[in-house]
């Protein structure tokens, strides 16, 4: 026999050992990366693995109008679920056939839950109804992986619309899923428009969290660590608006045969007393399941049903924009409150001939406001130049936007030198351009809610003041209000100057030969103007603005009707319907004013320049 | 009468190995307690109980009896290959079950054993000469005959076991270092193939320089590097061949991550077990991997997870160095004895669970193909384990006859 020493030679042994060793120190090695080094992510990950979270869906602020009713409230709203790894596809027809939908579709979204998680339910059909529900739920027992779960959406309690204040809720698309990242998942539901969009962050309330624990076959096995991980959902806050409901509700019966808008405003805070845009829609349409064809109708109307025309429109005010010029002209002292012109029926500028419908004869700045006299103001516009004017319209908000809570609202237009420089070229364009703007006529576009905030700094004694809807939030973890904040500006104009240009306001609706006088309000004194947008397009937009009682006013009101015709007809009997209802005048005393103006076209500024065109 | 123990009783391998098989059994307790699968620990606990008699047998037969029956055990298993190649079960795509009493048993670790001894008894005869070309190769031929009926079944692993276990024999035995090369350059060369043309042609230059550098003369060196070219290219024609989940691992081997519910799914599953143990691990039953039944049979293959994920770094360090030991354990009985039968049976068993441990280890961990070899001593399974149990009552036979030549 061969002893070791004949042929395990020492190197050999070595070998061995070494071999052995390096073998060692590589597991060795491994093993402290991952169980040293990599731990923590991995400890992660197992944690994943074995833990189900379930989410507990928060309750979404509610919506109070300024006296505490209730607007926009929740309800329950069911989803029929199916766990793709429980479910015996054999059970589709059935299951579709109490689903009332196609078993193909059925099968192709379990298929794209199941791409996703064998495990985790997906919602094969969102909210169903009772009726579909008690049947579900009855056969639950021959239906293994099928199952309900609870969410929430959004009920509206009124008769009330205020479709495009309040604003919807949709399903999260996939650019908001990536731009806005964790805070929501596929399938939450996240405000649209509207306040629901604006103010989604206090809304939404934050979600809580179940954590199970789960085996590899998605059996749940209880709640981990006993549930002390668990974190409670926290309901959202609760928004209180300005909104009047009764008010608003009123609004919206009165516009409902109209195209157009009403905004009205507390003069003393800025805040929204009703805001209504027509045509409109239901909101109720946007909770739970949208049908499409609903969704597409909606979106094809001709007649822009989603467009909040209340703070979106920029249409030439017209006449309701002589105060400002009138405004201007006194403060910097172009004319005094006696100044007077004398009025033929039609002004003329160059080689052209800017008419009126009547001739006023001679008339002081109250009268004209009073009856709405052109030629005084065609006149004026040209002392006091272009961009003055266009100072004193910023200094009321206009060509700007208005900071509403919605965000969804134009600046408007307003022009100034720069602007025609810009569009017509330096010299080339000429004063008589200016006549017209003199009437609000021409390229001048505003919104309503543009218009109610200048009737309220006009109405308040020059205080520009900040809009909102919401005017305060209510949390209910800490049961505390807060306001919003709404920083009102003094427009700085003399008290001696609105007071004239408030009396002439006062005459157009309480004085014969006001054109306002339908707007009369029955043992309130008001005060308002007219106005007639001409339209190339079509008829004329009918506007109003007004503010009531004339001391210490209350309400501020803009409405705007398309095509309507005469403001004095048409828009100001709405608003003073409204302005009524709100100080609470009986329906029944009110009576037409019998010494109302004949129902006349106020404001026929003739467009002789081609390029003069009217602004939408 | 201490004294006497001390000569003859090899104290360290029956220590280590019956730590290994407690923390086996510990293992298996815990990944099966909670999965319906309970029945596997008890019956593990009487295949333990089998093995150590097993153990002992082994370790107190004396070695000339041993010696003698290698060659009647080894033509043993050879029929027994044979037959369940013909009539055996099919178990996970593999026929290599055989059924007997209720019991399944694999044949081919009793094979290994067998193959061990086999190899040994055959170059511890004085007339055999590993310089003499016929021997090396009907040493090699010894070792190739189970191994293709392994193959047939097939079980890829269980043949990689018995390539890698034949190197260290053939090496210890004195083979000279061109024939050594000659059996590894063609491994090099497959392993290249299967990763693409590319990694193909570079093994091949390199296995050529390695060749030409070990060279004894010209002619063998040619057909060595023949050979190696042929293996190479017919490794590419057997991948296609190879069973559909045996390819998937190969594939997954290259890239675990790529597919983590398929083929990966282990790997990454078993990763997660270990790396969350961290240094203390989670506690004996509070493995959430292992408990939570994340990792499919997890007390067969991957069983080194449960210390890994409950014991932590602490825990499957010390597995780790109990294997260790034993198997330097291992080499230092064949360096210390003087029969070259128990020498050469020593270092084969070594080599056995060197092979084992790494792989099945390194499969855990990542960083070694899934080829499916049990952990020696840990891994839930009866054969394996009187298997292992017997080499250890070998080695420590080895260890009390060291003296004898």
């Amino acid at each position: 026999m061969i002893g070791i020493e004949d042929f395990g030679l020492r190197t050999r042994l070595r070998l061995m050992h070494a071999i052995v060793g390096v073998l060692f120190v590589i597991l060795f090695l491994r093993l402290y990366q991952l169980q040293l080094l990599y731990h923590s992510e991995f400890g992660k990950r197992s944690e994943e693995n074995s833990v189900r979270t379930v989410i507990k869906e928060p309750v979404r602020g509610y919506m109070y109008d300024r006296t505490g009713r209730l607007m926009v409230d929740v309800g329950p709203s069911f989803s029929v679920t199916v766990t793709p790894v429980s479910f015996d596809t054999a059970q589709v027809p059935e299951l579709s056939a109490l689903l009332e939908m196609n078993p193909a579709q059925l099968i192709e979204r379990i298929n794209r839950g199941r791409a996703h998680s064998r495990f985790s339910p997906v919602r094969v059909s969102r909210d169903v109804t009772y009726e579909v529900l008690a049947s579900v739920e009855e056969r639950l027992y021959r239906l293994p992986g099928v199952s309900y779960d609870v969410e929430w959406k959004r009920t509206y309690e009124t008769g009330i619309r205020a479709a495009h204040l309040l604003g919807y809720c949709k399903e999260i698309s996939d650019a908001q899923l990536t731009k806005l990242g964790a805070t929501y998942r596929q399938g939450d539901v996240i405000g649209s428009t509207g306040l629901e969009a604006s103010y989604e962050t206090f809304l939404r309330g934050e979600k809580g969290f179940d954590f199970i624990a789960v085996n590899s076959k998605g059996q749940m096995l209880g709640p981990l660590d006993g549930g002390s991980r668990d974190v409670d959902s926290k309901d959202g806050f609760d928004l209180v608006l300005s909104l009047d409901l009764g008010l608003q509700a009123y609004a919206e019966s009165l516009m409902t045969n109209y195209r157009g808008a009403l905004v009205a405003m507390d003069p003393n805070d800025g805040g929204i007393l009703a805001m209504v845009s027509k045509p409109d829609f239901d909101p109720s349409v946007f909770s739970g399941v949208t049908p499409a064809d609903e969704w597409v109708r909606l979106n094809n109307d001709p007649e822009k049903p989603l467009f909040n025309r209340a703070t979106m429109t920029r249409y030439p005010p017209g006449s309701t924009f002589k105060m400002l010029l009138a405004v201007l002209a006194l403060e910097q002292g172009t004319i005094t409150e006696h100044t007077t012109i004398r009025c033929t029926g039609g002004y003329r500028f160059g080689n052209r001939i800017f008419k009126d419908l009547h001739v006023h004869g001679t008339v002081n700045v109250r009268e004209a406001i009073q009856q709405s006299c052109n030629v005084f103001f065609y006149q004026l516009i040209l002392k006091t130049g272009l961009d003055p004017w266009f100072d004193q319209a910023r200094a009321f908000g206009f060509a700007k936007p208005t900071g509403f809570d919605t965000n969804e609202e134009t600046g408007g237009l307003i022009p100034n030198t720069y602007y025609y420089d810009r569009v017509y070229g330096k010299g080339k364009w000429t004063q008589g351009q200016l006549v017209n703007l003199g009437v609000g006529q021409g390229e001048v576009g505003v919104s309503p809610l543009q218009m109610a905030r200048y009737t309220a700094a006009l109405a308040n004694g020059g205080t520009l003041l900040q809009p909102h809807a919401v005017s305060r939030i209510y949390n209910k973890r800490t049961n505390r209000y807060s306001d919003v904040d709404a920083k009102p500006v003094n427009i700085g104009v003399s008290k001696k100057t609105l007071d004239i240009v408030r009396e002439g306001m006062r005459w157009v609706v309480e004085k014969p030969g006001g054109t306002g006088g339908m707007a009369r309000i029955p043992g309130v004194p008001s005060a308002g103007k007219t106005g007639t947008a001409e339209n190339p397009h079509g008829s004329d937009h009918a506007w109003y603005v007004g503010f009531a009682p004339y001391e210490n006013p209350t309400i501020a009101i803009a409405v705007l009707l398309e095509n309507a015709g005469f403001g004095g007809t048409q828009a100001a009997p709405v608003a003073g319907k409204v302005m009524r209802r709100y100080l609470g005048v009986p329906d029944d005393v009110w009576r037409p004013a019998p010494t109302a103006a004949v129902p006349t076209k106020d404001s026929t500024a003739s467009v002789a320049h081609p390029d003069t065109t009217v602004l939408h | 009468m201490l004294s006497y123990f001390k000569e003859y009783l090899d104290s360290k391998t029956l220590l280590l190995a019956l730590g290994l098989v407690g923390i086996g059994l510990l293992s298996i307790y815990s990944a099966t307690v909670d999965v319906n699968a309970a029945a596997n620990f008890y019956r593990q606990l009487a295949w333990a109980g089998l093995g150590f008699v097993a153990m002992a047998v082994a370790a107190l037969l004396p070695i000339r009896t041993v010696q003698r029956l290698s060659w009647g055990f080894f033509g043993l298993m050879l029929v027994v290959l044979l037959v369940i190649l013909v009539i055996g079960s099919t178990i996970k795509g593999a026929r290599s079950w055989f059924g007997v009493g209720g019991f399944g048993g694999q044949p081919s670790e009793l094979m290994k054993v067998a193959t061990i001894l086999a190899i040994a008894a055959f170059l511890s005869r004085s007339e055999t000469s590993l310089s003499d070309l016929k021997d090396l190769l009907k040493t090699i031929a010894i070792a190739a005959v189970p191994m293709v009926l392994i193959l047939a079944q097939p079980d890829l692993g269980t043949t990689i076991v018995f390539f890698a276990m034949l190197i260290p024999i053939l090496y210890w035995a004195g083979v000279s270092n061109f024939f050594l090369v000659a059996i590894l350059v063609p491994i090099l060369v497959a392993f290249g193939a299967l990763l693409g043309t590319a990694a193909f042609l570079v093994a091949i230059a390199i296995g050529g320089g390695i060749l030409y550098y070990f060279r004894e003369n010209r002619f063998a060196a040619a057909v060595a590097f023949g050979i190696t070219l042929a293996v190479g290219l017919s490794v590419q024609i057997m991948y296609e061949r190879l069973p559909a989940y045996q390819q998937k691992r190969i594939a997954t081997f290259l890239n675990p991550e790529a597919d983590p519910l398929g083929a990966g799914y282990n790997v990454v599953q078993s990763k997660i077990a270990i790396g969350s143990g961290g240094l203390t691990g989670k506690g004996f039953l509070r493995g959430t991997q292992t408990q939570l039944n994340y990792i499919p049979e997890q007390w067969t293959d991957f069983i080194f997870c449960v210390p890994g994920e409950e014991y932590g770094f602490l825990g499957a360090s010390l597995v780790l160095v109990l294997f260790a030991l034993l198997i330097n354990r291992a080499i230092r009985i064949a360096a210390l004895s003087k029969n070259r039968f128990g020498s050469v049976a020593a270092i084969g068993i070594a080599g056995v669970w060197i092979t084992h441990v790494f792989i099945n280890v390194g499969m855990s961990m990542g960083i070694m193909p899934v080829i499916g070899i049990p952990l020696p001593f840990l891994s839930y399974g009866g054969s394996a384990l009187i298997a292992n149990m017997i080499m250890a009552g070998l080695l420590m036979n080895f260890y009390a006859n060291r003296k004898e030549h």
